[in-house]
């Protein structure tokens, strides 16, 4: 170890004047065939290290991807420490390496098939892309470059692969509360319509008493034996309506009730002083 | 509200002559205090910064994290250390324990040295997993610094990072120029789970990867992790903000990579530059040790915001759709200030109202009034919703690299009492129920009028009566 140590930087000088620029990595030999387990068919494409495939290769769900390779240092076949097979899915840039299994005399190979895939690559909308990189320890410049494209192809009958993103601190959703709908009137017209519907039957009624010989003739005759409780009776009838209307606008309960009180006893007293005085005129026969 | 204000400026007072946010007290665990020597900037940097270290090898007797229950120390910092174990002062359960109780770790790992055994089961706790047999280094082929690792290529050459993402403030990379790197010596690469409580500060290149150097020598059959998946720098920040940092490679940190001359490997030519390493690592110590990246809750605010009312702060009790209005001051803290808290480009601070879920999330704003020099202000208006109960005024303000925030407010929301809806006459629907009112009345005393003093018509009907 000790004296690899010390050749090595030796023998990179001697490398460096020789060879510095051109010392590169590369591949020959390169394919990929996609095996279906089913039909036993095989498609099959020759690779290049300069350009990518320019269609990409479909794999199915039962199908088995093999990509071989025979990697080489300045044109020798060599074994790389580095000989690995990335497939990226194109949008997030999420990768996944398969290392290749490379002999001493730079040949490789890899199989993928989709239970390798992380299930992000499986669930890609685009065609995922593929890299080889072969590298190695030394002055020798690496490779990294696309060689095809794959096409996921997911079984039409099985659901597909289930994927919950795992949670990442940021911000949410906003939420604005969606208020319930406000109570509706009816259009302010016909409200109104019936509204004076209603209050035309107050005149109707009253017409109808005086056709039918309503009056109130006897008025004077009422209040001359009983002035007071007649107008003290009346008038509470009437006040005991003006305590409904207040209790209806501004009043509480008991703003009202004493009111009610003091109206009721009034009603009580003097209504049997005004009532005895209508009884007598019935016994009289006025009425 | 004056009260508030004076406790704050107290509390401000306070904090200006301390260094980090949360104590000074940390402890270094060394094998041997020469060992120190290599590190002599990094402590510098760190003791002027106003820390107090203290050195201690992993098995001595005299250790201890807890005194009396509470923490000796307020952050530890662990070398590479030559020990298998730690001794039984500072086992993974301890380690847990000081976390717990809102100390901060940071851990440099080498290549060289094995980790020991107490840490990888702490970094297995936290769902951070190592390569196997303790042994792993992270070699980049295409990346690596051509002057002191042209044959080995396990120097690597890293860009300082950038943001993480567009709404996550950058704390580590900013400021570098193009051409600075990182320079990450015989480091070892670990694997993030996907806890949302782990964040990676600094990821591998595309095209490194990790190998057992005394295994795999001549070529790589069993890969550990490879590529953006390795993690060189990794952050972990507890759910109380209790902070840990795993830096891969220790030598990254010694005095010979501060502000040393590196060639970039780029396509066949040399390229000289400097390396970040001195600043990169004063911003990873400061972020463990709570220097940069710590937010507080200065005070907050709500009132009723409605013409005519008192609007008083902080009611106990509001009623359906009442206008509201809630304000939050913020300060985060870098380095030796409290600094008033921005947020970064695409974030937004959220307020959530909520009984058991959220009835609204609205983006806080920045309030320009209430702010001042060391604190903003964010304020939202919101009409509350038309539901009774008892709600909260929720901030839950937790990202990546910043300490979590998470506040709550309670009050009670009172549904409507019955004189304050609308009155009857004001909707138009109840005006023929009205007037039927007003026509009941008005028949009624015209009935007893009518029934008191009408005269009989006629007059002759009475000789029936009296039969």
């Amino acid at each position: 170890m000790r004296i690899s140590q010390c050749i090595a930087p030796a023998l990179l000088l001697l490398a460096a004047g020789a060879a510095q620029a051109a010392s590169a990595w590369g591949f020959d030999d390169g394919s990929i065939s996609v095996v279906a387990k089913k039909s036993a068919e095989t498609v099959k494409e020759k690779l290049n290290q300069k350009a990518p495939l320019s269609k990409p290769v479909s794999l199915g769900n039962t199908d088995t991807l093999k990509l071989s390779l025979t990697a080489k240092d300045n044109g020798k076949g060599k074994r790389p420490h580095q000989a690995f097979l990335v497939i990226q899915e194109q949008d997030s840039g999420l990768e996944a390496p398969f290392p290749l299994t490379v002999k001493e005399t730079g040949k490789a190979a890899v199989q993928i098939s989709h239970k390798d895939l992380p299930i992000q690559l499986l669930l890609s909308a685009k065609p995922l892309k593929a890299f080889v990189v072969l590298a190695s320890f030394g002055s020798a410049q690496g490779l990294s470059t696309p060689v095809f494209e794959v096409k996921i192809e997911t079984d039409a009958n099985a659901p597909p692969p289930a994927y919950e993103e795992p949670l990442r601190y940021g911000k949410k959703p906003e939420i604005q509360h969606v208020f319930r709908a406000d109570a509706k009137s009816p259009p302010k017209v016909i409200s109104l319509f019936f509204a004076l519907a209603v209050l035309a039957t107050l005149p109707a009624l009253l017409i109808g008493w005086i056709y039918l010989g309503g009056n109130v003739n006897h008025l004077s005759k009422a209040i001359g034996p009983a002035p007071l409780s007649h107008a003290t009776f009346f008038g509470s009838i009437v006040a005991m309506e003006f305590v409904f209307f207040m209790y209806y606008t501004s009043w509480n309960l008991f703003q009202t009730l004493p009111v009610i009180a003091v109206i009721s006893a009034a009603t009580v007293l003097s209504g049997t002083k005004a009532l005895g005085e209508v009884q007598s005129r019935r016994l009289a026969g006025e009425r | 509200m004056r009260s508030l204000f004076s406790l704050f400026l107290f509390l401000f007072a306070a904090v200006a002559t301390a260094i980090s946010a949360s104590g000074n007290r940390l402890l270094a665990i060394l094998d041997n205090v020469a060992e120190k020597e290599n590190y002599s900037k990094f402590f510098g940097d760190l003791e002027s910064r106003g820390f107090q270290i203290s050195v201690e090898a992993p098995k001595s007797e005299s250790l201890a994290l807890f005194h009396l229950g509470e923490r000796s120390y307020d952050h530890i910092i662990f070398f590479p250390t030559k020990a298998k174990g730690l001794g039984p002062n500072l086992t993974p359960n301890l380690l847990v324990d000081f976390m717990n109780a809102q100390g901060n770790i940071l851990i440099a790992l080498s290549s060289d040295l094995p980790t020991p055994n107490s840490l990888v089961s702490l970094l297995a706790e936290l769902d951070i997993q190592l390569p196997a047999d303790r042994t792993g280094l992270v070699v980049d082929h295409f990346h690596y610094d051509a002057s002191s690792a042209p044959d080995k290529h396990d120097v690597l050459l890293l860009a300082p990072p950038s943001a993480l993402r567009p709404d996550v403030k950058d704390f580590f990379g900013t400021g570098a120029g193009p051409d600075d790197a990182i320079a990450f010596p015989r480091g070892v690469g670990a694997v993030l789970g996907s806890s949302e409580l782990l964040t990676p500060v600094l990821r591998a290149p595309r095209t490194a990867y990790s190998y057992n150097p005394k295994e795999q020598a001549e070529a790589v059959d069993d890969l550990f992790a490879a590529g953006e998946q390795l993690s060189l720098v990794s952050a972990f920040q507890a759910r109380n903000s209790a902070r840990f940092t795993l830096v891969g490679s220790a030598e990254m940190l010694q005095d010979k990579w501060f502000d040393a001359e590196v060639s970039k490997a780029a396509a066949g030519e040399k390229k000289m530059a400097k390396t970040f390493n001195r600043e990169f690592a004063k911003r990873v110590s400061g972020w463990t040790f709570n220097e940069i990246g710590v937010l507080r809750v200065n005070w907050i605010e709500h009132h009723l915001d409605e013409a005519g009312a008192t609007n008083e702060s902080n009611p106990n009790i509001y009623r359906i759709k009442n206008d509201v209005k809630y304000t939050i001051s913020l300060s985060e803290y870098a380095w030796t200030a409290w600094n008033p808290f921005t947020l970064p480009g695409d974030d937004a601070l959220q307020l959530e109202f909520s009984m058991l879920s959220p009835f609204h999330r609205l983006p806080l704003a920045l309030d320009a009034a209430h702010s001042s020099d060391s604190a903003s202000a964010y304020s939202a208006s919101l009409k509350l919703p038309d539901q009774h109960g008892i709600f909260n005024f929720a901030v839950n303000y937790k990202r990546p690299f910043l300490s979590n925030l998470e506040e709550k407010n309670t009050v009670s929301v009172r549904h409507m009492a019955h004189n304050e809806w609308p009155r009857s006459f004001v909707i138009s629907g109840a005006w023929p129920w009205i007037a039927g009112l007003g026509v009941t009345v008005a028949g009624w005393l015209a009935f007893c009028a009518l029934w008191m003093y009408s005269a009989p018509v006629g007059g002759k009907r009475e000789t029936k009566k009296t039969q």
